[in-house]
């Protein structure tokens, strides 16, 4: 094929704004990793260089004045309990709605799936109250059930569309062997359906490690800080102390996980995003 | 399959009926009873939970803050639509048209944004935006253009604008990848025909691509409209609080304000009950709006 001079340059050309855009996503990132380093000091001369020298004092800061270590633990029970439980209640609901035969099912996935619709501000004012009456206010594991019930939906549609692939005969054959119902959820459907449950549990995961307001709302004490929280309070200390190389260091500590898990599974999580985006 | 009716909705009870209490208690029962408390003048504790009927309702039509605050919120809409529309929409026929060797590493970096929190984007935003150390400030310097700096958040006029590009710039990578999905399923034979027929790129682009690729960006600005509508006040209360002088304030945000901070629970629970019908308004409209015939070649 001949290319015309014109097909080069614009080739060429189009890459500028690629380019450009790769930097504009990665240098903030790159900056905070760097801005971790640095002594505060630092920070104001040479805001946006390379650190002088490369000082983990930020992290230990982080780490005995603000108690980080508390909000990551908060953060991994939230994120683990919070995704354990969302398939719990999804997998099975997916199986019967995809599966079985009953009077409503149509009505139920759409009651569902309308819920990823309907903006969930207006519940959170009654839900507050709820979560108080039954105890779990200021309660990492009452936000984890609030995080598992609010990705429900999500996961019983995603799940449901990735259960409609497996053939039926495999269901018939473990049932004419002598499975029960029980049997061939546990031991058939779920490990054929483990590729759509992997995904949308790491999606979930992400979503539970990220989230910040509704844990704003249902969590009080520091003590029961999730990681957001803890870096939206280091943030707005840090405007009154400018601490501001430990706060660098909290975002680092937040991202890191996330990155390691796109690192690994970013093939899933961009389908997954999509795919979701898509159907939804 | 040998099993009795009863053992059947034994296991349909198991399968359905827990998982249906919790939603019902954690999303169904919390939305209605929101619609509920919008009638009472209520600031948290029983004793004072008094009926007004529709009370919160006619403060809510004369609030002067609400009108600015649906502004703010349809303006973050727009604003996000054009922005990430036009940069997804280019990025995706760059990355798919040019058969470039590095597509994928810039499919894998623009996408990052996407997963990162909310607290992590506003948080070095605030710092990109800031004014004495900020990149915008010293870009603006370094360019000679110092006489546009300012403190961009701190700004009444330009505080809501900067809460623009950090929200595109998380965006973006998701509605390209969409977009990416469905230019790949173009057929190929259209542009060889449309090459045969003498039609220039740009020609190519929309006559074939846009039309073809229309229910995805449908999909894509839906999408996008729904998240804003649903989500944008977690931007705004990491970056500005709604601030200054309620210059940023969107509905979400303004909720959070009245109910969590002021106490006004009622009146809070009245706004909500807004963003509810104002949402699902939004999406019938342009759904109305947005059919067009399915284009067959």
């Amino acid at each position: 094929m001949k290319r015309s001079v014109g097909q080069i340059l614009g080739r060429g050309g189009i890459r500028i704004p690629l380019i450009l855009w790769t930097i504009a996503v990665l240098y903030p990132i790159f900056w905070m990793f760097l801005g971790s380093f640095k002594s505060n000091a630092e920070i104001y001369r040479n805001p946006w260089g390379f650190p002088e020298t490369f000082n983990w004092q930020n992290y230990v800061d982080a780490w005995t004045n603000y108690n980080i270590g508390t909000s990551v633990l908060n953060s991994f029970i939230v994120t683990i309990v919070g995704a354990v439980l969302t398939l719990m209640l999804a997998i099975p609901t997916a199986y019967a709605i995809e599966r079985i035969n009953f009077r409503g099912s149509k009505f139920l996935f759409t009651l569902y799936v309308s819920a990823m619709m309907i903006p969930m501000v207006l519940g959170w004012i009654p839900l507050f109250f709820l979560l108080s009456d039954l105890h779990l206010l200021d309660n990492i594991y009452g936000l984890a059930i609030v995080y598992a019930v609010s990705q429900l939906p999500f996961t019983i549609f995603v799940l449901t569309s990735f259960m409609s692939t497996i053939p039926k005969s495999l269901e018939e054959a473990a049932a004419i062997d002598g499975l029960s119902p029980y049997g061939v959820l546990w031991k058939v459907i779920t490990p054929l359906s483990m590729s759509g449950i992997i995904t949308v549990t790491i999606m979930n995961a992400i979503q539970f490690w990220n989230e910040y307001f509704m844990a704003l709302i249902f969590l009080q004490s520091s003590e029961k800080y999730t990681l957001a929280l803890a870096i939206d309070f280091i943030s707005s200390e840090a405007q009154y102390t400018n601490a501001w190389g430990t706060l660098f260091a909290s975002l680092v500590i937040a991202i890191v996980p996330v990155i390691i898990l796109y690192a690994i599974f970013q093939k899933r999580i961009a389908e997954g995003m999509t795919e979701g985006a898509i159907k939804g | 399959m040998v099993q009795s009716k009863k053992q059947k909705y034994m296991f349909l009870a198991f399968c359905l009926v827990p998982t249906f209490i919790l939603f019902a208690i954690f999303t169904l029962y919390p939305l209605f009873s929101g619609l509920y408390y919008s009638f009472f003048d209520w600031s948290g504790s029983s004793s004072n939970k008094t009926f007004i009927g529709f009370g919160n309702y006619i403060k809510l039509f004369n609030d002067a803050i609400i009108p600015n605050t649906i502004i703010h919120d349809y303006f973050l809409v727009v604003t996000k639509v054009i922005g990430i529309m036009v940069l997804a929409m280019f990025f995706a026929v760059a990355l798919t048209q040019l058969k470039l060797k590095e597509a994928p590493f810039y499919r894998v970096i623009f996408f990052f944004p996407n997963i990162m929190s909310v607290v992590v984007i506003g948080i070095l935003w605030m710092f990109i935006y800031n004014p004495s150390i900020g990149l915008v400030n010293s870009g603006l310097e370094f360019i000679g253009l110092e006489s546009l700096a300012k403190p961009w958040l701190g700004d009444e006029k330009w505080a809501l604008p900067s809460l623009v590009l950090p929200s595109v710039w998380a965006g973006i990578g998701l509605f390209m990848l969409m977009l990416i999905g469905g230019i790949s399923n173009i057929d190929k034979s259209y542009y060889e025909a449309a090459e045969i027929d003498g039609a220039t790129q740009w020609q190519q682009y929309w006559k074939v691509t846009v039309p073809l690729l229309w229910p995805q960006i449908k999909i894509a600005i839906l999408y996008i409209v729904i998240t804003t509508l649903n989500g944008s006040f977690v931007i705004v209360q990491v970056m500005t609080g709604g601030g200054p002088n309620n210059a940023t304030h969107v509905m979400g945000s303004y909720l959070y304000q009245q109910a969590f901070v002021q106490f006004n629970f009622g009146y809070g629970a009245t706004i909500g009950v807004m963003i509810l019908v104002l949402s699902l308004l939004t999406v019938l409209i342009l759904q109305f709006f947005m059919r067009r015939e399915k284009v067959d070649y």
